[in-house]
């Protein structure tokens, strides 16, 4: 390999790294939602994109700042985890776990359609920041709406954490998340911290979603289903219920993808990512962070 | 008329496709890889037919065992973990089984053209039936009657002594082992069957749509194949048959008039199904109603 090459994978590797915070989020949303109520939500993702969506079209007709349209965004997604909750689990059974797992496979499949349907299924263009910045540092360069995209997934990761580890609210999930029962035994309503988590992941999908609108430079119907496969595979390469294994796991994912691509082309790409998760899941099942009393 | 009939094959190769997810979900593992199978089973006896020149019966029979030979390997590292993992797992492998095929190229050139699967462009030409002059009424009394045989085995099954280990698994992993199951063996057993059963469905498909692709036996294929039995109940096989219809039956092509309106409906009205009825259309509770009804007809003759 010559030095021309190893500088292009050096760039596609970080590229992908700086992407990847996108994957991280997904990650933590599904693992957030895993942590509380031990139930895998497969609309996640769907919902996170339509979010995005949502805030363009009701940005549409309006010469909004892309600011404006990614609060929105964040706000949208809020609104569209509480609604997630209260169709497809308040009133399903919790015991059983197929039934929720069915029903959140319902929703993805309406949420896309819902999506088809306002767009007709043409894909749209996304707001990007600082698109026409470029930071070179020595033979690399840095895209600027790829470096917004990163910081704001960080400080989205900071804030969460903030929220969890120094709030009332955060203690109220976290205990729920352990142990349900002496969670409700010491007041706590499981039914609003199941809503808020909800709220909270959708506020995080919702934001990832536009992240991922304005990486990519525009949203398409057809991003959900392949979103949905990454954050899972970063859920379990992070270790089911971790945060911070989530956040590393979508970086990993996020750079591996990228260098795979530059080396193997975009046909072959997933291919390996796929291989990496199997890898874990032969060698080492519980993830990069698995929480030691880990009930499944 | 040929419409229905093509629409009766569709119902019985997905009522293939939802058995092979129903002997997996028995074990209470969700398993999204029917779909890699199935597409092994599709490109396995698709090549035997064309490629090789087999008849139907042997290919198929092979494309079986490959796909559950394939089910097999794959059960015993994927069985070690549960629940969330196996899901993500299992899709895992049902898209590595899809990315595989998207590259796969294999082709022979047989009177200047040239026949096998070509990566992204699919497998085209699966002419066996055309050119061996089956109608379409054939293929769909052929299909069916592997419909038939596979329903009336696991029917068999789930009242021998093996349908009562699967579903002891199913209900409490941790009371069937101290009963002395082994639960690996039984989960792997489960696997291996459900991709036998995949094979069979796949192999079929293969040759009544004549052309295959990757994109055909992606994530959405195999989310169908456990929201057959899932929706239809794991009480009996009929569950799945009747969620086989009414999916593909009403939902798809009943509804055809109502333009894209149908596709909305179609995921609010699973998400409806799931509220309404958690545990499935036919659930323990109407199989007993059912039961009384038919009891209490045959003391009111006697």
């Amino acid at each position: 390999m010559d030095y021309l090459d190893f500088i292009d994978s050096v760039q596609s590797l970080a590229d992908g790294v700086l992407f990847g915070t996108t994957y991280a989020l997904l990650g933590i949303g599904f693992t957030l939602i895993f942590g509380v109520m031990h139930k895998i939500n497969l609309s996640f993702a769907a919902a996170s994109i339509g979010a995005a969506y949502a805030s363009l079209l009701i940005l549409a007709g309006v010469k909004a700042p892309p600011a404006l349209v990614f609060l929105l965004s964040a706000v949208c997604g809020g609104g569209i985890g509480a609604l997630v909750y209260l169709v497809g689990f308040r009133f399903i059974p919790l015991a059983n776990p197929l039934a929720t797992l069915m029903s959140t496979v319902g929703l993805l499949l309406l949420i896309d359609e819902l999506i088809v349907h306002q767009t007709e299924g043409v894909p749209m263009n996304y707001p990007a920041l600082f698109s026409d910045v470029m930071i070179r540092a020595g033979p690399f360069n840095l895209r600027g709406d790829l470096m917004f995209v990163f910081g704001l997934g960080v400080a989205c990761m900071l804030l969460l954490l903030l929220l969890l580890y120094r709030t009332k609210l955060g203690l109220a999930t976290r205990a729920v998340s352990q142990q349900p029962v002496a969670a409700e035994l010491c007041g706590i309503s499981i039914i609003n911290v199941n809503i808020l988590t909800f709220v909270i992941t959708g506020v995080v999908g919702g934001l990832a979603g536009a992240m991922i609108g304005a990486a990519i430079g525009m949203l398409s119907p057809l991003l959900s289903l392949p979103l949905t496969v990454k954050g899972l595979i970063v859920t379990v390469i992070g270790g089911l219920g971790s945060i911070p294994g989530a956040i590393i796991a979508g970086l990993l994912v996020g750079g591996l993808e990228n260098l795979f691509q530059f080396f193997r082309g975009v046909s072959e790409r997933d291919l390996y990512i796929m291989l990496l998760l199997f890898a874990f899941l032969v060698f080492r099942p519980g993830g990069l962070f698995a929480p030691k009393a880990g009930r499944d | 008329m040929d419409f229905y009939l093509g629409l009766i094959q569709i119902i019985g190769v997905h009522t293939l496709l939802g058995l092979s997810a129903y002997c997996v979900l028995l074990t209470g593992q969700v398993s999204l890889a029917q779909a890699g199978f199935f597409a092994i089973g599709a490109y396995v006896a698709g090549m035997l037919t064309v490629l090789a020149g087999w008849p139907i019966v042997p290919a198929l029979i092979v494309a079986a065992l490959v796909a559950g030979a394939m089910a097999c390997a794959v059960g015993f590292p994927a069985l070690r973990v549960k629940g969330l993992m196996l899901v993500v797992a299992t899709t895992a492998f049902g898209e590595a089984v899809r990315l595989f095929f998207f590259n796969f190229n294999y082709q022979l050139e047989r009177g200047g053209f040239k026949f096998g699967p070509h990566g992204g462009e699919g497998f085209r030409q699966i002419r066996y039936f055309p050119e061996h002059g089956w109608s379409t009424f054939d293929v769909m009394l052929f299909i069916w009657v592997a419909v038939v045989l596979v329903m009336a085995a696991l029917w068999w099954m789930d009242r021998s002594r093996a349908g009562a280990v699967l579903r002891a698994v199913g209900e409490d992993e941790l009371a069937a082992q101290s009963s002395g199951i082994n639960v690996t063996a039984v989960k792997v057993t489960a696997m291996t069957v459900g991709g036998v059963i995949a094979g069979v469905g796949g192999g079929l498909f293969a040759h009544y749509t004549t052309h295959i692709e990757h994109v055909q036996f992606g994530v959405v294929l195999a989310t169908f194949a456990v929201a057959y039995p899932i929706l239809g109940g794991l009480s009996n096989v009929f569950g799945t048959l009747l969620a086989v219809i009414f999916i593909q039956g009403f939902l798809i092509e009943g509804l055809r008039f109502m333009g894209d309106w149908r596709n909305l409906l179609f995921g609010g009205l699973i998400v409806l199904a799931m509220n309404v009825r958690p545990r499935g259309l036919i659930d323990a509770h109407t199989t007993l109603a059912l039961k009384r009804i038919f009891r209490r007809k045959e003391s009111a003759g006697a």
